[in-house]
């Protein structure tokens, strides 16, 4: 890269684990437990019975504050993609190229969830192309640890 | 503030300032990679300039605006600056951004009550200089969102030219837009920034087949696709059309201010109009608050961190049909002599400076003043929108 473009983003780093979840934040602290057994796991709303994603303290739409964390089939469509060939964070370096994604839920393709596209080519990647999730380590150069996570393959 | 039912987001309920607001000087810093000054420093020079611009003393200064972010130019700073310590009025709500757009409306309160008579607008960086250091930059404040930090970085869906890549690629499936028109805005900013010798890429052309060779480092992006990272800042003063009218340089006068708001914040991956911005709703407001429409409009210039915002920032604004903004920006149509519609005639934070929009306000005055470096003939209306995303603006400015 030339340097006047380089967008390298090295700021504060605020848990020695990052950029790996922090699987004991209460608010995700259940998607990753779940990811842990191989669940998919999405927050819906106890008031209204939609989603909320992200699980943000109260129900954009009804305002209710209780939600529970229900799995879903783990089945949705690539809504759109990005290959990554430049590693924004010196973490990044071992990864590229790699595919982070959004995914729509089968459920309610509303709720997108950004992820990783693995066990595919790159070049070969449709819109809206039916995927299905597989669990993978998340693991970076120089830190500590793998977390499991929910990662899409195509169906 | 109202939403309608099934809305992505709303527009400020604004009252109507026409005829109230008129900028009547402008200056901007040197403009660089990283140089080792610092934010106060670009600043200041960027006052003095606009202070000569105006023919005004640093006393006369006696209102401040600037944003919340670190190291901006406060009232301390001010006084530090130039060794005065006279009252001054200040408000957070101006600086670069959107707020480079909709501080004149909150110029426009104190201007007619009298607590101010010249209000000064202030934004700078020095961002190419603290990456070195790494305490700050565009990155860190997404880092520190622990949604973020939870569910988006891990999966490496993480900075922002990852953000609008993704957001380009369903833009270019929704709407078939290609990648030599995401180019034909980069070519367009790259041209004008070699016309401009204030420019950081003014000895750097940029023709469409060098953009479509260059690499793409975050597919479907180039570099060339990205915003630079400079050291740099602007400013500019407001006062009464009145008090404008006998300042040296032509007033430009403020016709019309929009301020949209996206519900999903920064959380763009959930934001229900994925390749929208919230233009739809700031636009409407300003061009209302104006008396005009999109075709009335000699020049616009917007916030463009990457050319996809450029470009739902112009389909956004109404000067094309959404979708039809890839069609619409091909060949020479941003141009500023191709008399259609000419776009960040100083080269925008593409290829003049990332100093986040200040400039851009800076530059639509020269424009309508004549001054421009790439001039747009008979310069009458001028355009700035503004970009967060949870937020755009728009300001609109006449010849005054």
């Amino acid at each position: 890269m030339a340097d006047e473009q380089d967008h390298r983003i090295e700021g504060k780093i605020t848990r020695a684990q990052f950029p790996l979840p922090d699987v004991t934040w209460p608010a995700t602290a259940e998607f990753w437990a779940g990811a842990a057994r191989e669940e998919l796991l999405i927050p819906r709303c106890d008031g209204c019975g939609r989603f909320r994603w992200y699980p943000k303290p109260e129900c954009p739409a009804c305002a209710a504050e209780p939600y529970s964390w229900v799995p879903v089939s783990g089945r949705g469509t690539l809504f759109s993609w990005v290959v990554v060939t430049h590693p924004f964070l010196p973490q990044f370096a071992d990864l590229v190229p790699f595919v982070p994604a959004l995914v729509a839920l089968d459920e309610d393709p509303g709720v997108r969830l950004p992820t990783r596209m693995v066990d595919c080519d790159p070049g070969a990647l449709t819109f809206d192309l039916p995927v299905t999730v597989t669990f993978r380590p998340i693991a970076f150069a120089g830190v500590d640890g793998s977390v499991p996570a929910p990662m899409f393959v195509p169906a | 503030m109202t939403t309608e039912p099934g809305s992505w987001g709303y527009a400020s309920d604004f009252d109507d300032i026409t005829g109230q607001v008129a900028i009547c000087g402008v200056g901007d810093s040197d403009m660089s990679k990283a140089s080792g000054r610092t934010t106060q420093q670009i600043v200041g020079q960027a006052v003095e300039r606009a202070l000569e611009d105006a023919g005004l003393e640093p006393r006369d200064v006696d209102g401040l605006m600037y944003v919340g972010m670190p190291e901006q130019f406060d009232v301390a700073a001010f006084h530090e600056h130039f060794g005065t310590d006279h009252d001054i009025w200040e408000s957070r709500r101006g600086g670069g951004m959107t707020g480079a757009a909709t501080a004149p409306y909150y110029a426009a309160e104190a201007l007619r009550t009298g607590r101010a008579r010249y209000v000064l607008n202030t934004f700078g960086v020095a961002w190419a200089t603290q990456r070195g250091e790494m305490t700050g930059g565009p990155g860190e404040t997404h880092a520190q969102d622990l949604f973020k930090q939870n569910l988006e970085i891990p999966f490496g869906w993480f900075p922002q030219p990852v953000y609008f890549a993704t957001i380009a690629r369903r833009h270019m499936h929704e709407f078939g837009t290609t990648e030599e028109q995401l180019g034909a805005i980069a070519v367009a900013c790259r041209r004008h920034a070699n016309l401009n010798p204030a420019a950081v890429m003014h000895e750097k052309p940029l023709t469409l087949e060098r953009y479509l060779a260059s690499p793409k480092f975050v597919d479907p992006f180039r570099k060339e696709d990205c915003c630079l990272i400079s050291d740099g800042g602007g400013a500019y003063i407001m006062t009464t059309p009145e008090r404008a009218a006998d300042a040296p340089k032509p007033p430009a006068l403020v016709a019309g201010v929009g301020l949209g708001h996206a519900s999903t914040g920064t959380h763009w991956a959930q934001q229900p109009a994925f390749t929208s911005t919230p233009a739809v709703f700031s636009a409407p407001a300003a061009f209302r608050m104006a008396g005009i429409t999109p075709a009335d409009v000699d020049l616009f210039t917007c916030y463009d961190p990457f050319t996809i915002v450029t470009l739902m920032q112009i389909e956004d604004s109404g000067f094309c049909e959404k979708g039809a903004g890839g069609e619409f920006v091909a060949g020479d149509t941003l141009h500023f002599d191709s008399g259609k519609l000419a776009h960040n005639t100083h080269g925008g934070m593409l290829s003049h400076a990332y100093v986040l929009g200040i400039s851009h306000v800076v530059e639509v005055v020269r424009q309508l003043r004549g001054e421009g470096t790439a001039p747009v003939a008979d310069c009458e209306i001028g355009v700035y929108g503004g970009y967060t995303g949870p937020q755009c603006s728009t300001l609109v400015l006449r010849r005054g």
